[in-house]
C-alpha cells in the first residue's frame, strides 16, 4: 500500500499580506510561505496509517521552489518513506490548472491512496482533492477525519456539522481530502531533519500538461473596507444609555 | 585480644563479605562506566581535592535544613574518626597487651578522649534521624501520590534502609562504648580521658562475665562492620563514600550552561547509560533526604515530579537489575518506564533549586533535560509545546507573532529607537520574546526604552532581526532549534556595530552569557538590574525622588540561582527609595514562578492544586506589602495572573523594577505631559472596560 501526500506551501497569515501593484495578486516578495496546515494533517494521518502497519510507503510531493526542501526534509523527519519535488514547467493560474499538474505528477509516481489537506488558505473551495481524482479518475471522499485501510478497501470517516458520523468505505486507489488527522500533526524536531538532510536524497518528478489559459480572471484583489471603528464606553452605565438611545432599554 | 579461634573467625568473615562487597563493587563501577562521559574543564584531583575539602568543611549540606546538618555534622565528624577507631581496635584483636584504656600516653589519651565524645556525638546523631524519621515522619518525606516509584522504593524501601543503616550505626558504635565501659569496669578504672564511660563503669564493677562482654562488644562493633559490608553497596550508607566522588565528577561549567548532547544521532537520555557517567553516580549518592523534593516547584504545586524520588529509583533500578546491567547486555527499561512518568519530565520548570540545594551535588534537573531531549527527538511531547516550537521555528517567537512586528511596540514612543543593524550604537538592547508581544510587558518594555532615551544611553535594537534567544527552547529539549535560533542571533549580532548588550529577560541573559560563547558568539551581556545600577552610580542617570513605598523582590531563577545576581536589583530598589521587604524563601532559596524551562507554553498539569505563582503570590501576602517587584518579563505575566486568582488584586501589585526607576526619575510626569508609556496604559484601560463590558452584556443576555 502506497500513499501520496501532496503538500503545498501558501501564505503565512501571521504577516499582513499586501496586493501587488497591479492590484489583482498578492505581493509574492513580501509573503512568508508555510505549510498549508491541512496538508499537514494528511500528512500526519498518512504516516499514522504506516504506523499502524496499513501502510507500506509514505510519498510526500510537493512543487519544486523556495523552501520546497525543508517542507520535504521535514516530512521524512516525521517518517515519510520517500520525498519528491514536482518540478512544473510554465504557471498554473488558477487552482484547477495547479490541481490538473499535481495530478499528473501523482500519476507518474503511482500510488494507491492519495491524500491532501481538504482546503488551504488559497483554496478555500477545496478544489484540489476533487480535480485531482477526476483527472485520474479515481473516487474521491473530503473533509475526512479518520482511514482505516484493509487489503484494497479503505474505511472512511467523516463528520458532519451537527455532530454526525459517517463512514464509507472505497475501493482503492482513491483520493481523500483530510480535515483532521487522528492525532495532532506530530512536531518534526530540527536535529532530526538535520540528520536527514545529510542522509536522505530528495527526488523528483515533473508535470506540465498545458491547459491554455485559465477561464478565469481575476480582476480585483484588495483587503476589505475598513469598518467605522467601535467607540469605548467607560462603564456600564454608558452602555445602558447607548441602549436607551437606540430604544432597546 | 580476641582468642584464636576468634581471631580465624574474623579473618574468614572479612574473606567472605569482602568477596560478595567486592563484586557488587564491581558491578556498580562497570553500571557507572556505561555512561556518556563526563565534560569537565579542570583535572580530577583538583575537584577531589575542591570536593574532599567542601566535604569535611559540611560545606554543602550546611544550605539549608540547620538542625539536622548540625546532626549530621556529628556523625561524620565521629565517623570519620572511627576509621581510626576500627585500626585501634583490630589491634587490641590481635597485637598481644594492645589497649589504649587507661593508658597514660599522650597519644592515647588524645585518642581515648576524642573516641569518647565522638561515641556520643554519633549516637545522638543518629538518634535524632531514627526519631525524625520514625517518630515525627515529616511531610518531606513523602512523595505526592502520583509521582511514579520504582517498585522496590513503592513497598516501603527507603524506610527500611534508613532503618537498617540507623540500627547498623547504633549497635556498631554503641557496642565499640559499651566495649569502652567493660574495659574500664574491669579494670575498676576512672579514667577522665574516657568521660562518659568511665560513669557508666562503675555500674559493671565486680559483674560477673565482664571477659564475655568485652568479646560480644567487640563482635558487634567490629564483626558487624564487615558483615555490613555487602549490604553497604546497596544502602544509603554508600553515600559517605560516594557523595565526595559525586562532587569530584560533577560538571564543572557554568551552572547556566547546558551540556551538548553526548550522542548526536540519538540525543538525550532514553535509558540509564545514556545519562553522562556522573549522573548514574547520583543515584549512588542519594541520601534520600528530599531536600530537593522539598524545594521544588513542581512537587509543591501537586505535580508528578520529585527529583529526589528520580534518584531514589535509579538507585533501586540498578540494585534490583545490578547484574544484567553490569552485563553485556544491559537491560531494555528506558528511564520512562521506572524513574520517573512522562507528564513528571514535563512538570520541571527547571528552576535549578533541586540541585542548588542537594547536599551531595546531585543535579536532577539535568536528567530531566536530557529525557525532553531524548522525547522530543521522538516526537513526543505535549501538543501546546509542539506549537510554541513550531511557531519559533517560523516567525521566530513563541507566542505566534509576526516576525516583522517585533519592534510594534515602539511605536507609541515619542522618540526614534535605533535600528542597530542599520546603525552603529554602544548599547545593542536584546528585547526578548515577551519583552517584544506580550501586552503585560509593553509597557515596562516602553519605559525601559525611555530610560534610556531620558539619560542619553546610545542604544538599539534589532528588530525583526532578532528571535528569540532560545534559553527555554533549548530546556525544553529542542538543541536543535536552540543552536538554529542562537546562530541565527549570533550572525545578527555580529552584523551590529555596537559594544555591550543589555536585556531585561534573565532567560536572554543567561544564554547569551553561558550558552553563545560555544557557538561563537562572545558578547558581554547585561542585565538591566546591574546596568541600571552601574548608570545611577555613574551618574548618566538621575534619580529625582524617592517613592516612599514598601515592596518585596522576587530573585528570578535565571537571574539569581544560575547567575548569582542578588545585590544589583535590591540595591537599585533602594535607591528608588523602596523599602525591600525579603520573603522568606530569597536569594538562592526564592520559588519559582513556574515558567521556565519552557512550562511558560505547557498547560498545567490536572493534579496541580496550586501554582507556584499562587503559592508565590501567597508568600508575598503575608508581610503587608503592596508591590511585588520582579526582574524579569515571564515574572510581570506570571504573577500579574497569581494576584487575579488568589484574589489580591487591589491589595498586590506587580511591578516591574524598572517602573521603580522610571518612577524614580520623575518619567511618570514629565513636562506635565503624559508619557508614552501612559498613553498605553490608558488604551489597555480601555481593554478592561471592554472586558467589563462583556461582563455586562452576559448578565443582560
Ligand atoms: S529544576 Fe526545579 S522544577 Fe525541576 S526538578 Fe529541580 S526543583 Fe523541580
Ligand atoms: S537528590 Fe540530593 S537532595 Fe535530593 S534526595 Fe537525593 S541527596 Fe537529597
Amino acid at each position: 500500500m502506497k500513499i501520496l501526500v501532496l503538500l503545498r506551501q501558501v501564505p503565512d497569515l501571521v504577516e499582513d499580506l499586501e496586493v501587488d501593484d497591479s492590484g489583482k495578486a498578492l505581493d509574492v516578495s513580501e509573503i512568508k510561505f508555510k505549510l498549508n496546515e491541512y496538508d499537514e494533517h494528511a500528512l500526519e494521518e498518512a504516516i499514522l496509517l504506516k504506523e499502524r502497519g496499513e501502510a507500506d510507503e509514505v510519498v510526500a510531493l510537493t512543487q519544486e521552489g523556495e523552501g520546497s526542501e525543508k517542507v520535504l526534509y521535514t516530512a521524512l523527519a516525521k517518517g515519510a518513506t520517500l520525498a519528491k519535488s514536482i518540478a512544473i514547467s510554465g504557471e498554473a493560474s488558477d487552482s484547477a490548472q495547479f490541481a490538473k499538474l499535481m495530478a499528473e505528477a501523482a500519476k507518474a509516481e503511482g500510488g494507491d491512496m492519495i491524500m491532501v489537506g481538504v482546503q488551504s488558505v488559497d483554496d478555500r473551495d477545496g478544489q484540489l482533492a476533487p480535480i485531482v481524482a477526476a483527472s485520474l479518475d479515481m473516487p474521491c471522499i473530503s473533509a475526512v477525519t479518520g482511514v482505516k485501510v484493509s487489503g484494497n478497501t479503505a474505511s472512511i470517516f467523516k463528520e458532519y456539522s451537527g455532530g454526525i458520523m459517517a463512514e464509507f468505505e472505497a475501493d482503492l486507489p482513491a483520493v481523500i481530502g483530510i480535515q483532521a488527522a487522528e492525532q495532532p500533526p506530530r512536531y518534526a524536531p530540527v536535529s532530526k531533519i538535520k540528520q536527514i538532510q545529510d542522509s536522505a536524497e530528495i527526488g523528483s518528478l515533473s508535470a506540465s500538461s498545458s491547459n491554455g489559459a485559465s477561464s478565469i480572471e481575476v480582476l480585483a484583489l484588495a483587503p476589505p473596507p475598513k469598518g467605522e471603528g467601535a467607540k469605548m464606553l467607560d462603564s456600564g452605565k454608558d452602555l445602558l444609555d447607548v441602549l436607551k438611545d437606540l430604544g432597546v432599554a | 585480644m580476641l582468642t584464636s579461634y576468634e581471631q580465624i573467625a574474623f579473618i574468614l568473615l572479612i574473606i567472605v563479605c569482602g568477596a560478595i562487597a567486592f563484586q557488587r563493587f564491581n558491578e556498580l563501577i562497570a553500571i557507572v562506566r556505561k555512561g556518556q562521559p563526563a565534560a569537565h574543564n579542570t583535572e580530577f584531583i583538583i575537584r577531589l581535592i575542591k570536593a574532599l575539602v567542601d566535604v569535611g568543611a559540611q560545606k554543602t549540606i550546611a544550605k539549608s535544613r540547620p538542625v539536622s546538618s548540625t546532626f549530621h555534622a556529628l556523625i561524620f565528624f565521629g565517623f570519620s574518626f572511627y576509621v581510626i577507631v576500627n585500626v585501634n581496635d583490630i589491634l587490641e584483636a590481635y597485637v598481644h597487651g594492645w589497649t589504649t584504656v587507661a593508658s597514660t600516653n599522650p597519644i592515647a589519651q588524645t585518642f581515648n578522649i576524642l573516641s569518647d565524645l565522638f561515641s556520643m556525638a554519633v549516637l545522638s546523631g543518629v538518634v535524632f534521624f531514627l526519631i525524625r524519621r520514625f517518630v515525627f515522619k515529616p511531610k518531606a518525606f513523602e512523595f505526592n501520590p502520583n509521582v511514579k516509584l520504582e517498585p522496590g522504593v513503592a513497598a516501603g524501601g527507603i524506610k527500611r534502609d534508613s532503618l537498617i543503616v540507623g540500627v547498623f550505626i547504633l549497635v556498631h558504635v554503641g557496642s565499640r562504648w559499651l566495649g569502652t565501659v567493660f574495659h574500664l569496669a574491669e579494670k575498676q578504672h576512672f579514667d577522665p580521658f574516657m568521660p562518659t564511660a568511665s560513669v557508666v563503669a562503675p555500674l559493671f564493677y565486680n559483674s560477673a562475665g565482664l571477659e564475655v562482654g568485652i568479646h560480644v562488644a567487640w563482635w558487634l562493633a567490629m564483626g558487624l562492620i564487615v558483615m555490613f559490608l555487602p549490604y553497604f553497596p546497596k544502602s544509603k550508607h554508600i553515600h559517605l563514600m560516594i557523595a565526595p566522588l559525586n562532587l569530584a565528577f560533577k560538571r564543572d561549567n557554568a551552572f547556566g550552561e547546558l551540556e551538548k548532547p553526548a550522542n548526536k544521532s540519538k540525543p538525550g537520555a532514553k535509558e540509564l547509560n545514556d545519562l553522562p557517567l556522573n549522573r548514574v553516580l547520583n543515584a549512588y549518592a542519594c541520601i534520600m533526604c528530599n531536600r530537593c523534593q522539598e524545594v521544588c516547584p513542581a512537587h509543591e504545586s501537586g505535580a508528578p515530579l520529585s527529583p529526589g524520588a528520580l534518584e531514589i529509583n535509579k538507585r533501586y533500578y540498578i540494585n534490583r537489575n545490578a547484574k544484567a546491567l553490569a552485563g553485556e547486555n544491559g537491560t531494555a527499561d528506558a528511564l520512562l518506564d521506572y524513574a520517573i512518568s512522562e507528564d513528571g519530565v514535563w512538570a520541571c520548570t527547571t528552576c535549578f533549586a533541586c540541585a542548588n540545594i542537594c547536599p551531595v551535588g546531585n543535579e536532577p534537573i539535568m536528567d530531566l533535560i536530557d529525557m525532553r531531549r531524548n522525547q522530543v527527538f521522538d516526537a513526543q511531547m505535549p501538543a501546546e509545546l509542539a506549537d510554541a516550537l513550531r511557531g519559533l521555528d517560523e516567525q521566530g517567537n513563541s507566542l505566534g507573532e509576526s516576525a516583522r512586528k517585533r519592534s510594534g511596540w515602539t511605536k507609541p514612543l515619542d522618540f526614534k529607537v535605533k535600528d542597530a543593524t542599520k546603525d552603529e550604537v554602544k548599547y545593542l538592547w536584546f528585547v526578548g520574546d515577551y519583552a517584544s508581544y506580550n501586552q503585560n510587558c509593553l509597557d515596562n518594555t516602553r519605559k525601559f526604552a525611555e530610560i534610556l532615551n531620558e539619560a542619553g544611553i546610545d542604544f538599539g535594537i534589532m528588530g525583526k532581526k532578532e528571535k528569540s534567544a532560545g534559553n527555554d527552547v533549548r530546556r525544553a529539549g529542542e538543541e536543535g532549534l536552540f543552536e538554529v535560533l542562537a546562530e541565527s542571533n549570533i550572525e545578527a549580532m555580529n552584523e551590529c556595530n555596537f559594544e555591550e548588550v543589555i536585556t531585561t529577560d534573565p532567560h536572554t541573559f543567561n544564554t547569551i552569557k553561558n550558552e553563545y560563547p560555544a557557538l561563537g558568539g562572545e558578547f558581554k551581556v547585561n542585565h538591566y538590574s546591574t546596568f541600571l545600577l552601574d548608570m545611577i552610580n555613574s551618574g548618566k542617570i538621575n534619580l529625582k525622588k524617592k517613592l516612599d513605598i514598601r515592596a518585596t523582590y522576587h530573585d528570578p531563577c535565571y537571574l539569581g540561582r544560575y547567575n548569582g545576581i542578588y545585590k544589583a536589583p535590591r540595591e537599585l530598589m533602594e535607591k528608588c527609595g523602596v523599602d525591600v521587604v525579603e520573603m522568606p524563601r530569597n536569594k538562592s532559596n526564592s520559588f519559582c514562578c513556574g515558567a521556565g524551562g519552557g512550562r511558560i507554553w505547557i498547560p498545567d498539569h490536572e493534579d496541580v492544586k496550586k501554582r507556584p505563582s499562587e503559592n508565590r503570590m501567597e508568600e508575598a501576602s503575608t508581610l503587608g506589602v503592596e508591590y511585588f517587584a520582579v526582574a524579569c518579563p515571564k515574572d510581570m505575566t506570571m504573577f500579574s495572573d497569581a494576584i487575579k486568582t488568589v484574589g489580591l488584586e487591589g491589595k498586590m501589585q506587580t511591578v516591574d523594577i524598572v517602573d521603580l526607576v522610571w518612577q524614580a526619575m520623575g518619567l511618570d510626569s514629565k513636562n506635565g505631559q503624559e508619557a508614552s508609556s501612559e498613553k498605553s496604559a490608558e488604551a489597555e484601560k480601555s481593554t478592561n472596560n471592554q472586558a467589563d463590558l462583556n461582563k455586562i452584556n452576559v448578565s443582560l443576555n
